[in-house]
């Protein structure tokens, strides 16, 4: 479902060097920060180009094609939701007309944030904010879900709660994902396989 | 009239700012005497023979002094036998209107109770450059150089000896009627004074010529003579 | 005196609306991409900041006087060369702002509106141009009163041409020059109450967009 082969990229301390493959529904993406997980989804979702490999995408070769088309959802770290929209506007972004509105009430419900549609972005928690932004990636019917560090700046209390809600997504949703983290512990309640990266090049 | 209607020009006419209210006047008639439509465009002679240089619209030019129509002269940017002086003026000492200094030479400008003299830049403004060419056939100017304060424009010179921060300045007697703040202390007589022209020529490039003759040959008549007078202006 | 004031708020509406399209094109070409030669394109920019206003005003005769490259568009001695003249001296000062503006926008919005489908036109109006809305309008105002404002460069490549090229600026100074005191200071205090008024307008823009910024 995801190829990534001998996909390069040059970064400030070494260069990226992965070959990777993986049908599973959800991967993990492992190493200790700085070691280039965050450089892999963007290319992989089609933010940065790579300077020589194949990113490959249900047998696709997407190279070329530019992340407008490339039907993947992101959900970086830190903020990301546009602080000028409402959480409705939020969500609606990426939907065009021929996505139905029965499920996007899906993925709200299953994400729990019905009551937060009218909110300014400002007037959220950190979770919510999380479950927001997932939601928002979520509605285009992405084949493919990524998301770096998602309980990044959490508090630990919520951490739960939120790996449940990723459960459901790949479970009740079923998008296929690809989760980065430093955190051996939870990658293991979600994903079945997971990338082991460190400086740049896979180990494991 | 209806002949003029039907030949009824738009003309460019680059004018030496000090010119400004008495063109306007002279303009005006002339619109209603020949029906043709005259632009001023007013500024400093330098700046108009730089535009006309570059290749900037004017069909006649008249310049503040002989230096810069010479300039354009010798790039063939005028017509040459359109050339004549319209104009002549006369150099002030002029002093603050409470001032109870007495000039009756040039050479008073070199006393004690002189300190300093406004004149509008000795090397580029034309009055400047007419002063200093007069005072140095007095032999004045070499004993009063290191007093001289030099202003960017006649108007600087003028606002200077206005305000009471210098004693004397010396600008054209047309300036110096602006003002009632200044005095005139002393005049320089016609014949003592440095000749001091106001050439005017079509310009080569122009591309209504004949127009621009006619309203050149206007200047010289009574009418336009008699609007420069009103305003101290010489003849040539 | 009002026709003046009326012509000159003309000219300038007319070169701010034209240096609003062109200058946020090179903002974001100079805040967003890279390439060979770009520090050349950002002292052309620069370069009426920093030069005396003559001197742009005889490069821009140099174009587009009869023997320039331009010449044939005859704009000199026209309200046409105003203009021309306004956009040269008030664009450096509109990039200045709206090139900040856009460099605060944090391109991690951009980026996931991509993955979001949005085209590069649906990211910059959508994400971006919102996001670095008060830097623009403050490069509008500021365009614009640099516009009413100009004088060295037009009085170059449009002349002193009362009735067809006099602006607020020229005609202050022009009065100045010929002694006429009055009236120059009438023109000064217009010239005050516009500065007020644009001030004014600036400010009810900005605080009506709350979420306006990150």
């Amino acid at each position: 479902m995801l190829v990534l082969d001998r996909v390069r990229l040059p970064l400030a301390h070494f260069e990226l060097d992965v070959s990777f493959e993986t049908k599973a529904r959800a991967t993990g993406i492992f190493g200790p920060s700085g070691s280039g997980k965050t450089s892999i989804l963007e290319l992989i979702a089609g933010i940065r180009r790579p300077e020589s490999g194949r990113i490959v995408i249900d047998d696709v070769v997407v190279n070329d094609v530019p992340a407008r088309k490339r039907a993947v959802g992101y959900v970086p770290q830190g903020e990301s939701l546009f602080p000028h929209m409402t959480v409705e506007r939020n969500i609606r972004f990426g939907v065009r007309d021929h996505q139905t509105e029965n499920f996007i009430q899906r993925v709200v419900q299953v994400l729990e944030i019905a009551p937060l549609m009218r909110r300014g972005v400002g007037a959220l928690s950190g979770g919510e904010a999380k479950r927001v932004a997932l939601a928002r990636a979520l509605v285009t019917s992405p084949r493919l879900l990524l998301l770096d560090e998602p309980l990044a700046g959490l508090d630990r209390p919520l951490h739960a709660r939120v790996i449940d809600f990723l459960i459901r997504v790949r479970d009740e949703l079923r998008v296929p994902m690809l989760y980065v983290s430093h955190d051996p512990a939870e990658l293991q309640q979600v994903v079945s396989e997971t990338m082991v990266i460190e400086r740049g090049t896979v180990v494991g | 009239m209806a002949h003029a209607l039907i030949l009824a020009a738009i003309l460019h006419v680059s004018a030496a700012a000090s010119l400004t209210d008495a063109l306007r006047e002279i303009g005006a008639q002339y619109q209603k005497a020949s029906g043709d439509t005259v632009l001023f465009n007013l500024g400093a002679s330098s700046l108009l023979a730089r535009q006309i240089m570059e290749g900037a619209p004017a069909d006649v030019f008249i310049s503040a002094d002989e230096l810069w129509m010479d300039r354009l002269q010798s790039r063939a940017l005028t017509v040459k036998s359109s050339r004549k002086s319209i104009l002549s003026n006369t150099l002030v000492i002029v002093v603050p209107s409470d001032s109870s200094l007495k000039i009756n030479s040039p050479e008073d400008l070199a006393s004690v109770s002189v300190r300093n003299i406004a004149v509008a830049e000795p090397a580029t403004v034309p009055a400047g450059i007419y002063t200093k060419q007069y005072l140095r056939t007095r032999r004045v100017w070499d004993r009063i150089a290191f007093k001289v304060i030099p202003t960017d424009n006649v108007r600087g010179a003028l606002a200077a000896v206005e305000s009471g921060n210098v004693d004397a300045g010396i600008v054209y007697k047309t300036d110096a009627l602006i003002s009632q703040a200044v005095r005139i202390a002393y005049e320089v007589p016609r014949a003592e004074g440095p000749k001091i022209s106001y050439p005017a020529a079509v310009v080569a490039d122009s591309r209504g010529k004949a127009a621009a003759q006619r309203f050149l040959d206007y200047l010289s008549s009574e009418p336009a003579r008699a609007i420069f007078r009103k305003f101290g202006f010489l003849p040539p | 005196m009002t026709s003046i004031v009326v012509f000159t708020l003309w000219c300038a509406a007319i070169s701010t609306a034209i240096v609003i399209p062109i200058g946020l094109a090179i903002s974001w070409a100079l805040a967003r991409l890279r390439w060979p030669g770009k520090s050349i394109v950002e002292t052309i920019v620069a370069l009426p900041l920093v030069m005396p206003p003559v001197a742009t005003g005889l490069i821009l005769l140099k174009l587009f006087g009869r023997r320039g490259p331009f010449g044939f568009l005859e704009v000199v001695f026209t309200w046409r060369a105003v203009v021309i003249a306004m956009i040269a001296m008030s664009t450096p000062l509109f990039v200045r702002s709206a090139r900040v503006a856009l460099e605060e926008v944090n391109v991690r919005y951009e980026h996931v509106a991509r993955t979001l489908g949005a085209s590069e036109a649906r990211v910059f109006f959508a994400i971006t141009l919102p996001l670095a809305f008060r830097g623009i309008i403050a490069g509008i105002v500021l365009a614009l009163a640099r516009a009413i404002g100009e004088f060295g460069a037009t009085i170059v490549v449009a002349g002193n041409i009362p009735g067809r090229t006099t602006t607020l600026s020229l005609a202050i100074f022009d009065r100045i020059q010929l002694g006429k005191d009055s009236e120059a200071y009438r023109l000064l205090v217009i010239s005050v109450i516009i500065a007020f008024v644009a001030l004014w307008i600036n400010e009810a823009i900005v605080r009506r967009r709350p979420n306006a910024g990150p």
